[in-house]
């Protein structure tokens, strides 16, 4: 799922996508080069953005949801609805040199909201264009996430399972962060302690 | 190598990290590196430094395509039995035209070298190689869906010092993507910037990595290295 088209600064770091395809929908064109590759799986590209009108009904439909978006919007929309509809997400961001994976699934553990509670104000944080991508970072992420997925859907527990991974690539420093459920996290809706 | 206006909207996302900017991303441009193993393990990481702009990427892996291997994208069914080599060099050359992959030529000397070994037997003597060359080199280790990379700047202690006692782990697994394209991350920030490398080594376990400093072990040869 995406709603836009390739770009000539994607091609650092987006193997599914090559100098031919710029300017083609990359919902598409990523849909097409992964049949070519496994013309058993069912694949449907979703050439839109994942917003509040659509989001509750796309992640009914699916055993996990997977966000490699690149806006906090985004981020917390997906958290937000995973966690309403008991779907397990699998959150993976990269900026720079760092990249933060975190598991969300039904239980006590916690989720992105009970850490950061709100997305950062629109200027506070800056975007991949301005702060760059360390384009094997973004690689060594997504690959995480996928074994990650597989876990989930073989039934075993996930590796960041109320952990929030970031790791650093030029120190190679990674930092687990426990996360649990926080009381009066909105997405939760873990009651608020009585005052 | 100087960058010119197409590399420079191409590596844009690079060129504006710190550590890269734009005289790492022309070092990258002028490095050639050799990567030792050019198995579907080791793919994704060539492919990372193939889209990372990396100037010349020999493969080093003579040995033919076998049923193993046939069932990753790269190599069809129609590939079994010929070599890895040139099955990698003619599938990832058309990902871009800023770099030239080649098979590698026994006489040719690399800037710097990548192992993505089958065997630790394997992953030794060519890291050896590369140290007698003097060129950096990243080491990989695989286990499963995890494994090691040993990062190997020059002066640092060597890839003996750092490897794993415990002999060789299992066989790469097809989650083996992470450790691949982790290997690929170290030898760019390790060419982009040398002079910030340090000798490390990182430990991915069931997802999450952990790193140490590599120390020299007593009486090692590489001891000689630092009067290099």
């Amino acid at each position: 799922m995406d709603a836009d088209a390739v770009e000539t600064s994607n091609l650092n770091r987006q193997p599914l996508f090559g100098e031919a395809d710029v300017g083609a929908r990359k919902a598409a064109v990523a849909a097409a080069r992964l049949r070519a590759l496994r013309p058993d799986a069912r694949i449907e590209p979703l050439d839109e953005r994942f917003a509040a009108a659509n989001a509750a009904a796309l992640v009914r439909g699916v055993d996990v949801v997977i966000d490699g978006s690149d806006d906090f919007a985004t981020k917390f929309l997906a958290n937000d609805v995973a966690v309403a509809a008991r779907k397990p997400l699998v959150h993976g961001g990269i900026l720079r040199t760092t990249a933060q994976l975190l598991t969300v699934v039904p239980g006590p553990a916690g989720c992105l909201r009970c850490l950061f509670e709100d997305p950062p104000p629109p200027d506070a944080m800056p975007s991949n264009a301005d702060a760059g991508v360390l384009g094997a970072l973004a690689g060594f992420a997504g690959a995480l996430m996928a074994a990650e997925a597989l876990r989930l859907l073989a039934g075993e527990r996930g590796a960041y399972v109320g952990r929030l991974l970031t790791f650093e690539a030029r120190t190679a420093r990674a930092r687990l962060v426990m996360i649990r459920r926080r009381e009066g996290c909105p997405a939760c809706r873990t009651p608020a302690p009585v005052a | 190598m100087t960058l010119d206006p197409e590399r420079i909207e191409r590596y844009a996302r690079q060129l504006v990290i710190p550590g890269i900017g734009r005289e790492g991303q022309e070092r990258l441009g002028a490095a050639r590196v050799r990567v030792v193993g050019g198995s579907s393990a080791a793919v994704p990481g060539i492919l990372y430094l193939t889209l990372a702009g990396i100037g010349a990427i020999w493969i080093d892996d003579p040995e033919p395509v076998g049923p193993a291997d046939s069932g990753h994208w790269i190599f069809p069914p129609h590939t079994v039995g010929e070599p890895r080599e040139r099955v990698v060099v003619e599938a990832l050359q058309a990902r871009s035209r800023f770099v030239l992959l080649e098979p590698h030529r026994p006489e040719a000397v690399p800037t710097a070298t990548v192992v993505f070994a089958s065997s630790a037997a394997q992953a030794v003597a060519a890291a050896e190689r590369a140290r007698r060359e003097k060129v950096p080199h990243v080491v990989v280790e695989w286990d499963g869906e995890g494994g090691s990379v040993v990062t190997v700047p020059l002066r640092a202690p060597c890839y003996a010092c750092g490897r794993s006692i415990g002999g060789a782990g299992r066989p790469p697994s097809a989650s083996a993507s992470a450790l691949s394209a982790l290997a690929a991350e170290e030898l760019i920030l390790l060419l982009a910037d040398p002079a910030a490398a340090r000798g490390r080594r990182i430990d991915l376990t069931r997802g999450v990595p952990s790193v140490r400093a590599t120390a020299r072990l007593a009486g090692c040869a590489c001891a000689a290295d630092i009067e290099r």
